[in-house]
């Protein structure tokens, strides 16, 4: 039989890296494109909204208490006479910056503890993950609380006390103390869930056969770990810190109507929506526009999480 | 003139893509008559597992039936009500999977899973159906059949459970058992109970049987017929011995060239279709297999060549390929 | 055969140890290969074949030290690599290399062809950075792929091109053995020719060694210049490809020899086959004697206690059963 082997016809494509066919699987998704949209318009409003409107957000105006939203006021003002919208956008600020530091705490802790023990294992593992189930277990607000309540006051005292010995202005602003509670106690509880799912990720990737093949050529681990585990290993973590940002600024939100969070005066939704809950019947403005901007914050978050996941796998999304 | 059992004509499926409906089976003719075995031979991807789902509207999320007709004893598979579906499942026509390691439900005992399908299909009181279990264990050779009732999948071996899902396929004493790849997650020595086993029940019973698999070695002593696909089309159509001595289709030539042979030179290269398969649903215009076919000329790039008995053979051997009678009489 | 033997396996062994219960609390070892013993000759291809669980794989990462064998030697150029820790092994591994079963999971999804390629050649140190694009185009031509497959990824390529492409990454460290387990197995039929047609060509090209582990028996008749038969983490049989296909002495052999089909019909219907009883037992606890015992039609008294030696039957023909006579 004259069955003559032909040369290899190949089609003939520009080659495309696994991240831009994602990139270009995320752009094809229209309710991820839509979240990316509105995160994009977060993030402008958090750097550049607050210059960008009329009002200062803390100048109170007791001549337009309560007045309902208006075109001079988009959002209304609220009892002391302040521009809500003005404070939403503010509070925009607020929430990033508290979802972007706690997101990046919790993701480094969660990552260091979780490739340790997913690459070494054994006893070293072990007592990691029996760590990281003790913090899962401990109920979230109540960590919350009893770290605020039993450290803030000692803390402001103290900063008050270094103010008044070197009168270093730095120690005036008890909004550091605020800040370092409300970053360090939704940190503390954050970080479970990456270090659970990063030592997953190492650990499938450790035993995938392209590893075996990496230490077939002598490879060195440094080399393995750098090259092949964490690469592969990056996208479910882009798609757990994006839903991450998002539980964030709820959370945030969260602590500031408990009041655990950050302070009045500085605007937060949270506190927005603590202060608009308690005269909603009458002045339904005051609620509504905090809690719609949260509402839409978590669905774009959530919108680009999901697209972002579907764009990494697209063998899950088929 | 023996009788159809399934005839299955012009048989089209497609899957939703992004970019639309893409075909991944194009026009499938098929039949299989009464006592027959049909071997339905193909590489991954050819569309021979989802022809062989179609016919019991089981195909997975997003892949449909697009056109044609399945008779089977005189009625269109494609067109029953749910109602008469369910008989045809499991009653009428037994399907035995590829891996029993996933197709058996692992929280189930043996025989409460046996017993289902004759209680819904066959009236039977759960007494009765569990003795009946028993027997079909007994059938299919599984030693301890009556104890075996109460065990569990993960209790059994590979090949007990492959068993098991052939003993599940016959339990209503179906005419036609479709056998997808049942031994590919088999060893050797186990592989050859389960195709003895399935050519003496085949005798005793009377059924027909579909056998689909990439083995065209381990069809050849199984099947009284072979239909070889390619890309979602039939390219040949041939009874078992007609295949193997005078293949039509280059497609099946080149097949039966890859396989070394025992009598063959040793340590020779072997003869080799360049290329690969195209992707399911990435279908060429004209014949599917032009792009890897050496004779492949101007006319099989534009036409797609019909399923035509093959020139100087019997009505029974069927090529697509417009060259198959010249590739004969080279040959010759 | 050359006096000296590239590869010697002596007394080879490799048990698991692994937790049973949901505590962990019953420890018990999987005998995944016992006193396994044989060379491998330079140039040759020794074949070892067997069910899923007899140890034929395990025998080839044993041998590359990939797993660490519990016992036995593995000596290399008058050394025992079997012993050797990862650092003291690195260098040798330009030496022996591995291609895998499958190839969907055996390149890293996230580098391209050429990266892969070209990784082992800048560790080693085998070539100035300058000339690295040439050398990949040269080892791309090599496995019959077209230089732009360098800038591709593999989830771009097809099974049979991703197996291409692992094949230059063994061949990329210019290596004198490769273990091939299971390297055509996960391949469409029509792709399996190929890739063995392009193996027995490199071999060829530049003397290659090959432990190539298979279950497909007519593959491996084809291709090999010795075979090895595994049954339950022992080796049976073993001899030259002639001896072992022409009058095989094991019983197990016979078994699977007669339960290989053939792409012949006529001959298929014409023949007898004898099929074995039963399954494979564990290897949680496998049984004691030979192994095969509990599925050998020709069992005897003292195949259920005593382990058959393995002994070389003339012209290096070795068989592990009592049943055959010295």
């Amino acid at each position: 039989m004259a069955f003559v082997p032909m040369s290899v016809p190949v089609p003939d494509e520009a080659p495309v890296s696994l991240w831009r066919d994602a990139w270009s699987r995320l752009l094809r998704n229209r309710l991820a494109v839509a979240g990316l949209v509105m995160v994009l318009v977060l993030v402008f409003a958090a750097a550049f909204g607050p210059m960008l409107t009329p009002y200062d957000f803390l100048s109170q105006n007791l001549e337009a208490r309560n007045l309902a939203p208006s075109l001079s006021h988009w959002f209304g003002t609220d009892d002391l006479g302040r521009d809500v919208f003005s404070r939403v956008l503010y509070g925009t600020r607020t929430a990033l910056i508290v979802a972007v530091v706690v997101t990046a705490i919790a993701v480094a802790i969660g990552v260091a503890l979780g490739a340790v023990a997913g690459f070494f294992g054994g006893l070293v593992d072990r007592t990691i993950m029996w760590f990281t189930d003790m913090t899962m277990s401990v109920p979230n607000l109540l960590l919350v609380v009893v770290i605020n309540a039993s450290l803030k006051t000692p803390l402001s005292q103290w900063m008050e006390a270094r103010y008044l010995v070197t009168l270093n202005p730095f120690y005036r602003e008890t909004i550091w103390v605020d800040f370092l509670l409300v970053f360090g106690s939704m940190a503390l509880i954050s970080w479970p869930p990456y270090a659970r799912l990063v030592r997953a990720q190492v650990l499938t990737i450790r035993s995938r056969p392209y590893v075996t093949a990496a230490r077939a050529l002598g490879l060195t681990n440094r080399i393995i770990l750098i090259r092949y585990v964490v690469p592969n290993a990056l996208g479910p973590l882009i798609v757990a810190v994006s839903a991450g940002l998002g539980s964030a600024m709820v959370l945030e939100s969260a602590f500031s109507f408990l009041g655990v969070g950050v302070n009045p005066p500085t605007p937060s939704w949270g506190n927005m929506i603590s202060d608009g809950l308690r005269v909603w019947q009458h002045y339904p403005h005051l609620l509504a526009a905090p809690a719609a901007v949260l509402g839409l914050a978590t669905v774009a978050f959530s919108f680009l999480g999901d697209g972002l996941n579907d764009a990494l796998n697209p063998r899950g999304s088929k | 003139m023996s009788e159809r059992l399934l005839d299955v004509t012009d048989l089209s499926i497609e899957i939703e893509t992004r970019s639309g409906p893409a075909t991944i089976v194009a026009g499938i003719d098929l039949h299989v008559d009464k006592g027959e075995t049909l071997g339905i031979v193909g590489e991954s991807g050819c569309g021979k597992s989802l022809t062989m789902l179609s016919l019991l509207r089981l195909l997975p999320n997003k892949i449909r039936v697009a056109g044609g007709r399945a008779e089977f004893q005189g009625r269109d598979l494609l067109k029953l009500s749910r109602r008469e579906l369910r008989q045809v499942r499991g009653g009428r026509i037994g399907f035995v999977f590829q891996d029993p390691m996933t197709s058996l439900n692992p929280v189930m005992k043996i025989g409460a899973q046996l017993s289902e399908p004759l209680i819904y299909h066959r009236d039977m009181s759960r007494a009765d159906a569990w003795k009946r279990s028993g027997e079909l264990l007994r059938l299919v050779g599984i030693p301890g059949a009556e104890e075996r009732l109460h065990s569990y999948p993960h209790e059994l071996s590979g090949g007990m459970r492959q068993r098991v899902m052939i003993a599940a396929g016959l339990a209503c004493e179906p005419e036609l058992l479709i056998a997808d790849e049942p031994t590919t997650a088999l060893d050797v020595t186990i592989q050859a109970q389960i195709v003895d086993l399935v050519k003496e029940l085949r005798k005793r019973l009377g059924m027909s049987v579909v056998w689909i698999t990439h083995d065209l070695a381990l069809i050849a002593g199984l099947a009284d017929r072979i239909c070889v696909l390619y890309a979602g089309t039939v390219v040949e159509d041939a009874p078992v011995d007609q295949l193997f001595a005078t293949p039509g289709h280059p497609y099946t030539r080149g097949l039966l060239a890859s396989i070394p042979r025992v009598s063959g030179s040793t340590m020779a290269r072997l003869s080799s279709i360049g290329g690969t398969p195209p992707e399911p649903g990435r279908r060429p215009s004209g014949c599917a297999f032009a792009p890897r076919c050496p004779l492949a000329q101007e006319v099989c790039r534009q036409n797609a060549p019909a399923l035509q008995p093959m020139q100087g053979s019997s009505n029974a051997h069927r090529v697509a390929c417009h060259f198959a009678g010249r590739l004969m009489s080279e040959a010759a | 055969m050359g006096a000296q033997p590239l590869i010697r396996v002596e007394k080879l062994q490799k048990h698991f140890p692994i937790r049973l219960g949901a505590f962990g609390e019953r420890a018990v070892t999987v005998h995944a290969l016992d006193d396994a013993t044989f060379d491998i000759a330079e140039g040759e291809t020794l074949s070892l074949v067997g069910e899923s669980g007899c140890g034929k794989s395990t025998t080839g990462f044993a041998i590359l030290n990939l797993h660490r064998p519990t016992a036995g030697r593995v000596v290399y150029q008058g050394r025992d690599i079997a012993t050797l820790d990862e650092k003291a092994m690195r260098p040798i591994r330009r030496d022996l290399q591995i291609v895998f079963q499958d190839p969907y999971s055996t390149l890293n999804p996230r580098m391209t062809v050429g990266d892969a390629v070209g990784e082992p050649i800048l560790f080693h140190g085998l070539c100035k950075r300058s000339e690295l694009p040439h050398r990949i185009e040269r080892l791309l031509a090599d496995v019959g792929l077209p230089p732009r497959f360098a800038q591709r990824y593999p989830h771009e390529l097809s099974g049979g091109q991703r197996q291409r492409v692992a094949i230059a990454r063994a061949l990329a460290c210019q290596p004198k053995f490769i273990v091939c387990d299971e390297a055509i197995s996960a391949l469409d039929v029509s792709i399996q020719a190929q890739i063995i047609n392009l193996l027995l060509d490199l071999q060829e090209k530049y003397g290659l060694t090959y432990l190539f582990i298979a279950h497909d028996l007519a593959v491996v008749r084809h291709i090999s210049t010795r075979v090895g038969v595994m049954y339950l983490g022992r080796l049976a049989e073993l001899g030259t490809r002639d001896q072992l296909f022409g009058e095989p002495l094991h019983p197990y052999t016979k078994a699977l020899m007669s339960a290989v089909p053939e792409a012949d019909p006529v001959a298929e219907r014409n023949r007898h086959r004898q099929i074995l009883e039963g399954d494979v037992p564990s290897p949680l606890n496998p049984p004691p004697g030979c192994r095969f015992h509990t599925r050998c039609p020709i069992a005897m008294a003292e195949c259920r206690t005593i382990v058959p030696e393995w002994r070389d039957r003339g012209e290096g023909h070795f068989v592990a059963c009592h049943a055959v006579p010295a």
